[in-house]
């Protein structure tokens, strides 16, 4: 059992964490700058739009932060917004909570903290494929801190730079574009389209009611409309193996 | 009131991030929880791309004829398909975007 090679030191969970997030860096330096580019348009001053990036630290969550925010959507309703799209976090704290919650409180807020799209992604991949040993949390910390440091550069050179770029590029267009290159690419179940017609449909019927409130309307009803065929799929696919039950 | 704001959903975001973490809370989400999360994604980001993409910010109407805006998420759609890269499609998307202002 004791193979000293596979029971890593600290630093080099620490390093293994920092080599397997860098490739991904290729894509959070470029949102990074969009992201400071666009907290200036949308009215957040330089400090804002800097500090965002440590306050929610989350890509998708600042930048839709910044969109709403440019369209004049009231206040409370740009905040219970970016709380939807941040509760897919719960899926990867509820993931991380085995291999994580033995560990001390303080670890636990670092790391929930530092618990990214990324790094939940290079380091549930280290701790499902083992070995599982005392320093692996080290992984997370590696791969959250690279992410969060590339993250807070990229934020203020996209800030920096965003004073000096014309608004004639109509560079704000680039959050719906990084959105759709997050979305596109992800639907591949029918309920993933239902989903995503849903919320299409609604955001446009639901235009007329006050505090923008179409667009958690919207969201709301894509979830359900997905969730509702999901349930009815999975029905549908149970009785052919075994008997014609029900339906 | 902006700071507020922006402390508040910091807070919020965080406790997505820790809830399951917390120790003493169960460590396994309900089914029907963890199902209906998955579809978080793609329905919020929808709802805020299909505006900003066909409402005219002039007249709040919906505008198809004639937005430049509507082709280039169009073209950015299928670069987004075809490449699964974000800059890629970000950079055809404002390409896209770029030529059909100029030529108007």
């Amino acid at each position: 059992m004791q193979k000293p090679s596979i029971n890593r030191s600290a630093p080099a969970e620490f390093w293994l964490g920092v080599s397997h997030v860098l490739p991904l860096q290729i894509g959070v330096v470029p949102f990074g700058l969009v992201f400071g580019v666009l907290g200036l348009g949308s009215g957040l001053s330089g400090l804002q739009t800097i500090l965002l990036s440590s306050i929610i630290f989350g890509g998708a969550s600042q930048v839709a932060f910044a969109q709403l925010l440019a369209a004049g959507t009231p206040l409370l309703v740009v905040g219970g917004s970016v709380g939807i799209v941040n509760l897919r976090h719960i899926l990867y704290s509820a993931s991380m909570a085995q291999h994580l919650v033995h560990l001390s409180l303080g670890w636990r807020i670092a790391l929930a903290y530092l618990l990214t799209d990324e790094a939940y992604a290079v380091s549930i991949k280290r701790f499902d494929v083992g070995p599982n040993t005392q320093h692996q949390h080290y992984h997370l910390f590696g791969s959250g801190i690279t992410l969060w440091i590339v993250w807070q550069l990229s934020t203020i050179a996209g800030v920096i730079a965003g004073a000096t770029i014309p608004d004639f590029l109509s560079l704000s267009f680039a959050i719906p574009l990084t959105f759709i290159a997050i979305v596109a690419p992800s639907i591949n179940l029918r309920a993933d389209l239902v989903t995503c017609l849903v919320a299409a449909a609604l955001s446009l019927i639901c235009q007329p009611l006050p505090w923008k409130l179409w667009i958690i309307v919207a969201t709301v009803g894509g979830i359900t409309a997905g969730w509702i065929t999901h349930c009815f799929s999975k029905k549908s696919m149970q009785p052919k193996t075994t008997h014609n039950g029900e339906t | 009131m902006i700071w507020l704001v922006m402390i508040v959903t910091g807070i919020f975001t965080f406790g997505t991030r820790f809830v399951m973490l917390n120790g003493w809370a169960s460590n396994a989400l309900p089914n029907w929880l963890a199902e209906a999360l998955k579809f978080v994604p793609i329905s919020v980001l929808t709802a805020i791309v299909i505006p900003a993409v066909l409402i005219d910010p002039v007249n709040g109407q919906i505008a198809i004829i004639g937005n430049t805006r509507f082709v280039a998420a169009i073209v950015a759609t299928a670069i987004a398909l075809l490449t699964h890269n974000v800059i890629v499609t970000i950079s055809s998307g404002l390409g896209v975007l770029w030529l059909l202002q100029l030529s108007i």
